[in-house]
């Protein structure tokens, strides 16, 4: 009996075909069965808001901040890895995990503010839709409810790998922003400069931008998405460093994206000394300078990253309110099973419909509003995502020590001088 | 049971229930309400403020047996008998003077704040994942007992209000703590806090599939460790593959190897092929040989052929016998891992002969020479390598039953039956278009 034992042991051991091309094909389905978090979570930062951030910091300040860019991928990479690390080792929601460390107070806190600026922040993402179709003649009235049945749908009729397959297909349109990048034709050594170079020029609305992108690349959504997707794809604490491997390729490509934006509008309106409002605008200034084709490619590329976030805002925000109620959410149930889960994930995509579609709604100031509220609420996330990490109770021997810590805090401490110093010079007359 | 329906409360419709609530309400004490509040002495000087209650766990309804009192910034205990009373939002102690001693954890007890308020709990009845907004104590005769747990989000919210308001018990959606799983996971890791609970014992196997599945890392191996090694098996088997293995992968070695021992060979080996292969190599070699031997050789097939997806369980019998050695062998399989509903004939050399189902079985003289069974429909066979696509139509052949897996001799290796079937193709349906098409791992 312990001969064929042994014999049988040899043989699923050490496998000998298994040459360099078996391993290496056996981790890349390793990997490929563990990215998506990373991936999805990163890019959707370039949503419709963030495009419009980096289109403006492109058009008003040319190459000279794109260090900041560098610097809020670098940030990204920090949080969204800690939020991924945090779901798969506890098992719970960012929401959840609050409420349990910190008590009622923040836990009802950190949710009224999350549903709030992720309804306001869902809206942009169906106004970017809305100005990206009415690039191609399509009238609002048409793309916004198709896109929002279109989104509902995925969720609701493709289960887990479904909704990861179709935005991971989602994101490829991305590149579309590299494609105008090229074609503006910037000057490459300049963008150099700007992106290790940095310089800051000391002026209210300077400093705004560069807030705004630390703020829109950053955004509590995405960590609340990503550290509860990381829960729902049931992860392995094996799995983290492949996790992290997704985490960084996400970050890096959402960085890429934004530096491509920038360069294009920096290569034509900076130089024509043309400021912009938002996204649209962008695409339609971009056509006189760059060409027809870099508009349509600029559209694309809004269209795609609106519908991206789209289709997570409601997602992460029901992970997020069943997590805080601790009542099932995951995308294997059905709605009978997570009544909770489905019908936030309703109530969010028609109330931003409806606040995009109704004429005469007050869409500015909701946007303005919730662009607040993420800021905000912003900063109390990361200091509680910093203190879960060092929590031994919820993370065991996967807890942070003080030395990483300290990097969270220097980042955190870098958003509150942006924070300040915004203020500051809002209120006080320049 | 019924403490639900008794302390839900939708709209009272009559002045008599009002009434009855009103009392109910003023003789329940909300734990997270007290907690921060005033402990004063009986002349109503100030000395503290409330931490925390501690009560014992075990079945029922737990006791309060002490609190945790926050003096000068400093913890102490304080023992259940030294209180005078939980009034109007405050501590009143019995005596003018204590020994005020440190606060030590002690094995059994629980922090109710700290370790259960606003913790993932599990409601034994309803068979959810709950979140505890607040816990109700009720003064039942003998001192303050734990008697609910107050699931509602109207509860959750109303601690986060200032004043008053905040802090007095407001029953919404109340359980009986009688029903509740606490996975109060302790500091001190190794501390068995809770007793084995007999609830535990009432759920199905895919409830608990279900439970593990919503529960957070650490609290669903408390939850697992609590559960016999039979029903936890029951309930891995009908989880997916891929939160099989990370329970498994979470719990000890010892209690992964008697869980994977303990479940149908198919299944484990389907959790085993999720792991990493240094923690499957381990987790082998910690079973007993037997099972170990059946489990590697069923790892050793690929996963998308028919051997992949077979089952090694069978109950094989000499087409030589009786009646009686087949009924012999299918009672004795019964409630092992190999358990099935037919056996399998083989002749001297082991080369299947024919398969006769326990129906066929009865009634049957137990004399009588199996060989006389024998005869078609004979077991439609597939060979080990076959892919799934041949499975399939295998499958359809035999009309829904089961398929036999034969080597290239004839001798049989193992039966797929209709969910093993049904499993490969659900996992078939979430690969990518190029997997599938390979049939690679993934």
């Amino acid at each position: 009996m312990s001969e064929t034992i042994n014999d049988i042991r040899a043989s699923t051991q050490t496998r000998p075909a298994a040459s360099r091309w078996r391993r290496m094909a056996v981790g890349a389905a390793a990997l490929g069965a563990v990215m998506g978090p990373g991936l999805i979570a990163g890019l959707s930062d370039d949503d419709a808001a963030g495009i419009t951030t980096y289109s403006s910091m492109g058009a008003s300040y040319g190459y000279q901040l794109l260090w900041v860019l560098g610097v809020s991928t670098i940030a990204l990479i920090l949080f969204q890895d800690l939020g991924a690390r945090i779901g798969v080792v506890t098992g719970q929601g960012l929401a959840g995990l609050i409420r349990q460390r910190y008590g009622a107070r923040a836990g009802v806190g950190s949710i009224g503010a999350l549903v709030l600026a992720n309804l306001g922040t869902t809206c942009a993402e169906f106004a970017g839709i809305a100005a990206g179709s009415e690039i191609f003649g399509l009238s609002r009235y048409i793309s916004v409810p198709l896109a929002a049945l279109l989104v509902s749908g995925l969720v609701l009729r493709g289960g887990f790998r479904g909704v990861e397959r179709v935005l991971m297909l989602l994101s490829a349109v991305f590149i579309a922003y590299i494609g105008a990048g090229i074609l503006a034709g910037p000057d490459w050594g300049a963008a150099a400069r700007g992106m290790l170079v940095p310089t800051m020029p000391l002026t209210k609305d300077a400093i705004l931008i560069a807030t705004a992108c630390l703020g829109t690349t950053l955004a509590p959504w995405g960590l609340a998405f990503i550290q509860s997707y990381a829960v729902d794809k049931k992860l392995d604490t094996k799995e983290l460093g492949l996790l992290r491997i997704d985490v960084i390729t996400g970050a890096i490509l959402t960085g890429v994206i934004g530096f491509f934006v920038v360069v294009a509008c920096a290569a034509t309106m900076f130089v024509k000394g043309i400021t912009i409002t938002d996204a649209a605008s962008a695409a339609v200034a971009l056509e006189p300078l760059a060409g027809p084709l870099t508009k349509e490619l600029f559209a694309v590329g809004l269209l795609g990253a609106s519908l991206l976030a789209a289709s997570i805002l409601p997602l992460s925000t029901a992970y997020s309110v069943c997590d805080v109620a601790g009542r099932p959410a995951a995308l294997d149930d059905s709605p009978r099973e997570a009544p909770l889960f489905y019908g936030t994930f309703a109530v969010v995509t028609v109330v931003a419909v409806l606040l995009v579609l109704i004429p005469g709604m007050p869409l500015v100031p909701v946007l303005v509003l919730s662009q607040v509220l993420n800021a905000v609420l912003l900063l109390p996330l990361l200091f509680y995502m910093a203190g879960i990490a060092r929590d031994r109770r919820l993370m065991g021997e996967h807890a942070v020590g003080r030395g990483i810590t300290s990097v969270y805090y220097v980042v955190i401490g870098l958003i509150i001088c942006c924070i300040g110093a915004m203020f500051l010079l809002n209120v006080l007359p320049v | 049971m019924s403490a639900e329906r008794v302390l839900t409360w939708g709209n009272p419709s009559s002045r008599q229930s009002v009434e009855i609530r009103r009392e109910l309400v003023a003789s329940l004490v909300s734990v997270a309400g007290m907690v921060g509040r005033p402990v004063r002495q009986l002349d109503g000087s100030l000395i503290g403020k409330l931490h925390d209650f501690v009560v014992l766990a075990g079945a029922g309804h737990p006791p309060v047996v002490g609190y945790v009192v926050e003096i000068a910034k400093r913890r102490v205990w304080l023992h259940a008998s030294d209180v005078a009373g939980l009034e109007r939002g405050q501590l009143i102690l019995q005596k003018a003077k204590f020994d005020f001693a440190d606060v030590q954890r002690r094995s059994g007890e629980i922090q109710l704040f700290h370790d259960v308020v606003d913790h993932q709990l599990v409601d034994l009845h309803g068979v959810q994942v709950v979140r505890a907004s607040d816990l109700y104590l009720g003064n039942v005769g003998d001192g303050w007992r734990l008697v609910g747990v107050d699931t509602s989000w109207s509860t959750f919210l109303r601690r986060a209000l200032p004043g008053p308001r905040g802090w007095r018990p407001t029953p919404t959606r109340v359980l009986d703590w009688d029903g509740i799983h606490s996975l109060e996971v302790s500091e001190e890791k190794g501390v068995q806090l809770d007793a084995p609970n007999s609830h535990l014992k009432l759920l199905s196997p895919a409830d608990l599939a279900e439970l593990l599945s919503d529960l957070g890392r650490s609290e669903r191996q408390e939850l697992l460790d609590d559960l016999d090694p039979e029903d936890a098996a029951d309930a891995l088997e009908l989880m997916s593959d891929e939160d099989a293995a990370s329970l498994l992968g979470d719990a000890s070695v010892e209690r992964a190897a008697e869980l994977l021992s303990e479940m149908e060979p198919d299944e484990a080996v389907d959790a085993l092929r999720e792991m990493d292969a240094a923690d499957r190599e381990e987790l082998l070699n910690a079973m007993g040989a037997d099972d170990e031997t059946d489990l590697r050789s069923l790892l050793s097939y690929d996963e998308d052929t028919a051997a992949g997806m077979m089952t090694s369980a069978m109950v094989v019998v000499p087409a030589a016998g009786l009646v009686s050695d087949a009924v012999a062998a299918l009672r004795a399989a019964r409630g092992t891992p190999d358990e099935a509903d037919m056996v399998i004939l083989t002749d001297a050399d082991g080369v299947l002969v024919d398969d006769v189902t326990a129906l066929e079985l009865l009634g049957e003289d137990a004399a009588r020479p199996l060989a006389e069974l024998t005869g078609a429909p004979w077991p439609i066979t597939v060979a080990p390598d076959a892919p799934l696509a041949d499975v399939v139509d295998a499958m359809r052949e035999s009309l829904g039953a089961s398929v036999v897996v034969v080597d290239a001799d004839g001798r049989p290796l193992g039966r797929i039956l209709a969910d093993d079937l049904v499993d490969a193709l659900g996992d078939d349906e979430r690969r990518w278009p190029w997997q599938r098409l390979a049939g690679g791992a993934a």
